[in-house]
């Protein structure tokens, strides 16, 4: 056996070692995992892929911090049931611009992916005893309200934070724009991600004067800011350079 | 080793190649072309080649059926071994053959290697262009998933825009009324018999036109082609200067298709097979298709082109291009090679080379098209959706559900159809504003009758909070004035 039949094996028992090598290696390379299959999107029903496609642009990438209500609030997952996510997914929540989504009701997403969404919103954002024990206000009003009771719960309850000329909820603009459930839900479950407290009315734990509030003064609440619509919101200027 | 060289001249004394062979390899060339501005052509070989071999692979997996033509592709991608390899191998050879012919095309125009003798040479070249495109589209179309659906979709539609044989020529091309089963089987006889058959013939030509006028001299200035003495000159400047062409100039050959070849398969590895991407079914809509890379540009030209010029240009620039490459050698098949004395011909190549470069790049990012799930799917930038009132969050729910966003980016997401408007009250005041809303303008529509007043109010009242923190918005100075000197005062106090 010469030197040179020696190395010529050793290079090709080189070669094949490298290119067997290659071979296995091959399908963890990364170009592998490009190959993805692509799914019909009436067929995804993945809830993270459908939430970041239909829904984040609004609530908020992971639930929170978006234009519109956190869903991810773990008040506010204790809080609605399933019906009602249901509902307001497939039909929108008019006249709020909460979309409908449903194929039924001119949306793009199937009955199954609605679901899905429902379904996924547990898992991905559970409510974990979030009330601590209490019991919050319902979600359907009940019985009569009174706006001027309301208005002095809001007084109360309320004027502390909203009376800040740019926090203001009592302008008309705004109570165009949102129904009495976005309201109630926003009382009762609160917006933590903004610093609005949920019924409790806790801030840096403590509690603030006129919480928590109950079924009662939540209605009144909803009755006083029902009171200040206007016949024609929005007119772009303000009244007083209309003078 | 004894029978090996008897198995050898039994055969040679029947074949009889070793001289043409011989001829072949040892013709002398001129010494200067040894050089690695003309390895391109032989790249553009190798790349067939590889094709031929993926390609062959491929059609023993590959079903072309309506049916099941986009499993099968599954079925590479994902059961066979390395099968997802083999097609990355085809699909990346494609566009790398495609751009090395173009290469290898723009350094013959750079270097008047079309001058006499080799018009024919040329020409055949500009046929094989042509047949190395209708592969990467034909290819494409066998994909057939949604991008192939689309891009042949509206091949059809340009095609049925000829005048007087338009739909019969779109009839016989999908073979039939509609993209169907049917149309995939022609495709498929096209790119894997058609197609192949002529390209490889056409390349056979073109490789002995190679051989026997010989490899181009490199071009100096002030050596002008003379159909005269031209012949002679080549020939004395090869025998007197020049190598043989094996080994002296094509080892660079040899490593630079080598090079190419690893690079595929670095693309390969790195970025996996084409697609396919979503099913070929005409009823999803929520479906972006994109040309594959190599028509990207004419995407860009359809896009910026005003609508009654679609048809002018798709009809007639095809025909006028295609023409004026093949008048080339005839129109300036004498003169100067040298791009020192061809200030023109450098200049139309820089310009094709530069806007061939700036369509391709507009079109992997499509500003002219709205993105038509960013209003849902984009969220409002955090930074934007703290410290606003109620009303002017629910401006920024508004700006998302009526699908502003679908053209204007916020925190650099959303369309680029129109300007992003992350500093947008900078540059505009509240009027201004809300007029650009009600009446739109300059490709924007007018949302005056799609909007309630609470709708502009908050909408715009949100639009206005955007600006950066230490730059104050844009104010009409003369409003702060009629608010505080309105003209009934200063009339009274008069
Ligand atoms: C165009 C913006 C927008 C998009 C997109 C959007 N929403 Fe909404 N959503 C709203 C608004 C506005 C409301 C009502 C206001 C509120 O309650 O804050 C709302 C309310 C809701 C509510 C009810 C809150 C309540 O009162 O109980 C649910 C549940 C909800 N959205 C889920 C979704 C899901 C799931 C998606 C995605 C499929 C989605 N939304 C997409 C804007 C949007
Ligand atoms: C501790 C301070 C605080 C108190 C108390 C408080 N809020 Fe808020 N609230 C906020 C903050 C902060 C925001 C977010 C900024 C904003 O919209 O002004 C907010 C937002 C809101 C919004 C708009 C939410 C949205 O999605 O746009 C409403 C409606 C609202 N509050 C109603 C109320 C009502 C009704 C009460 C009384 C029951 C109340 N808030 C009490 C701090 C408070
Ligand atoms: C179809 C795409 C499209 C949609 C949808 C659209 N815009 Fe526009 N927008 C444009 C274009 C294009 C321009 C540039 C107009 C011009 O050049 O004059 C523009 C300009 C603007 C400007 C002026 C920006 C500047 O810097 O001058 C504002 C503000 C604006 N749009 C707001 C909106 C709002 C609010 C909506 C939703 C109600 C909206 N746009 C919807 C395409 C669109």
């Amino acid at each position: 056996m010469n030197l040179r039949f020696f190395s010529a094996t050793g290079f090709s028992a080189l070669a094949l070692a490298a290119s067997l090598s290659f071979i296995s290696g091959c399908d963890q390379a990364p170009g592998a995992s490009r190959a993805e299959v692509v799914e019909r999107p009436d067929q995804i029903t993945d809830f993270k892929t459908l939430y970041t496609q239909n829904c984040a642009g609004c609530h908020g990438n992971d639930g929170r911090n978006g234009a519109a209500l956190a869903l991810s609030n773990p008040v506010y997952q204790a809080w609605v049931d399933d019906a009602t996510l249901q509902r307001i997914i497939s039909q929108g929540e008019p006249p709020t611009q909460m979309p409908a989504f449903a194929q039924s009701s001119g949306g793009m997403l199937t009955d199954a992916q609605v679901d899905a969404l429902v379904k996924g919103m547990r898992t991905a954002w559970p409510a974990n005893g979030a009330f601590n024990g209490l019991t919050p206000p319902a979600s359907q009003p009940s019985g009569q309200s009174d706006a001027a009771q309301g208005q002095k719960t809001y007084q109360t309850a309320c004027a502390q934070c909203h009376s800040k000329p740019n926090q203001q909820v009592t302008d008309p603009t705004y109570l165009a724009l949102v129904n009495n459930r976005t309201l109630r839900t926003l009382i009762v479950t609160g917006r933590p991600d903004l610093g609005h407290p949920d019924w409790r009315g806790v801030v840096n734990g403590q509690v603030q004067p006129g919480y928590p509030l109950n079924d009662q003064q939540v209605g009144d609440i909803i009755a006083y800011l029902n009171s200040l619509r206007s016949d024609t919101p929005g007119q772009p200027y303000s009244p007083h350079s209309q003078q | 080793m004894h029978w090996l060289k008897d198995t050898y001249n039994w055969l040679e004394r029947r074949i009889q190649l070793e001289g043409p062979v011989k001829d072949a390899i040892l013709h002398p060339v001129p010494k200067n072309t040894a050089s690695w501005w003309y390895v391109f052509g032989s790249a553009a070989f190798t790349l067939l080649l590889l094709q031929v071999v993926t390609g062959i692979l491929l059609a023993i997996v590959y079903v072309p059926s309506g049916a099941e033509a986009w499993s099968s592709l599954q079925i590479l991608n994902h059961q066979l071994p390395l099968g997802w390899f083999l097609r990355a191998m085809h699909g990346w050879g494609s566009n790398f053959m495609v751009a090395v012919v173009l290469i290898h095309m723009a350094q013959v125009f750079f270097f008047g290697a079309y001058k006499f003798p080799r018009e024919l040479t040329w020409i055949l070249g500009v046929f094989m262009l042509l047949m190395t495109l209708g592969m990467a589209f034909t290819g494409q179309v066998l994909r057939f998933d949604q991008d192939s659906y689309w891009g042949l979709g509206i091949g059809a539609s340009i095609a049925s825009r000829v005048p007087l044989i338009g739909a019969p020529l779109v009839h016989i091309m999908l073979g039939g009324p509609i993209i169907a089963g049917a149309t995939l089987t022609r495709f498929f006889a096209l790119h894997v018999f058609v197609i192949p058959g002529m390209l490889l013939a056409f390349t056979g030509l073109h490789v002995w036109m190679v051989l026997k006028l010989g490899v181009n001299e490199w071009p100096m200035p002030g050596r002008p082609v003379n159909r005269k003495t031209y012949i002679k000159e080549y020939h004395d400047l090869a025998h007197n200067d020049g190598i043989p062409f094996v080994p002296g100039a094509f080892w660079k050959d040899l490593v630079f298709s080598g090079a190419i070849l690893a690079a595929v398969a670095v693309c390969a590895a790195v970025f996996g097979p084409y697609g396919p991407t979503g099913q070929p079914d005409p009823t999803i809509i929520q479906t972006v298709p994109k040309p594959d890379f190599f028509f990207l540009w004419l995407y860009s030209v359809l896009s910026y082109l005003p609508a009654n010029l679609e048809t002018p240009f798709l009809l007639i620039a095809p025909v006028l291009g295609i023409a004026v490459l093949l008048a080339l050698p005839f129109y300036a098949g004498e003169g100067e090679k040298s791009w020192h004395r061809r200030p023109v011909a450098v200049m139309v190549l820089a310009l094709v080379a530069v806007s061939w470069g700036t369509l391709t790049h507009l079109a992997t990012f499509t500003p002219w098209s709205p993105v038509m799930n960013a209003w849902s799917g984009a969220t409002v930038p955090a930074k934007f959706v703290h410290n606003l009132s109620p009303t002017e969050r629910q401006g920024a729910v508004v700006f998302q559900s009526k699908q502003c966003r679908n053209c204007h980016a916020l925190g650099g997401e959303g369309g680029q159809r129109g300007p992003a408007l992350d500093t947008v009250a900078t540059r505009l005041t509240e009027d201004q504003l809300i007029r650009q809303v009600v009446q739109g303008g300059g490709n924007m529509p007018a949302y005056g009758t799609s909007l309630s007043p609470p709708e502009v109010t908050a909408l715009v009242r949100f639009l206005t909070t955007l600006h950066p923190v230490g730059q104050p918005g844009a104010t009409d100075a003369s409003r702060a004035d009629a608010e505080t000197n309105s003209p009934p005062v200063k009339a009274q106090a008069h």
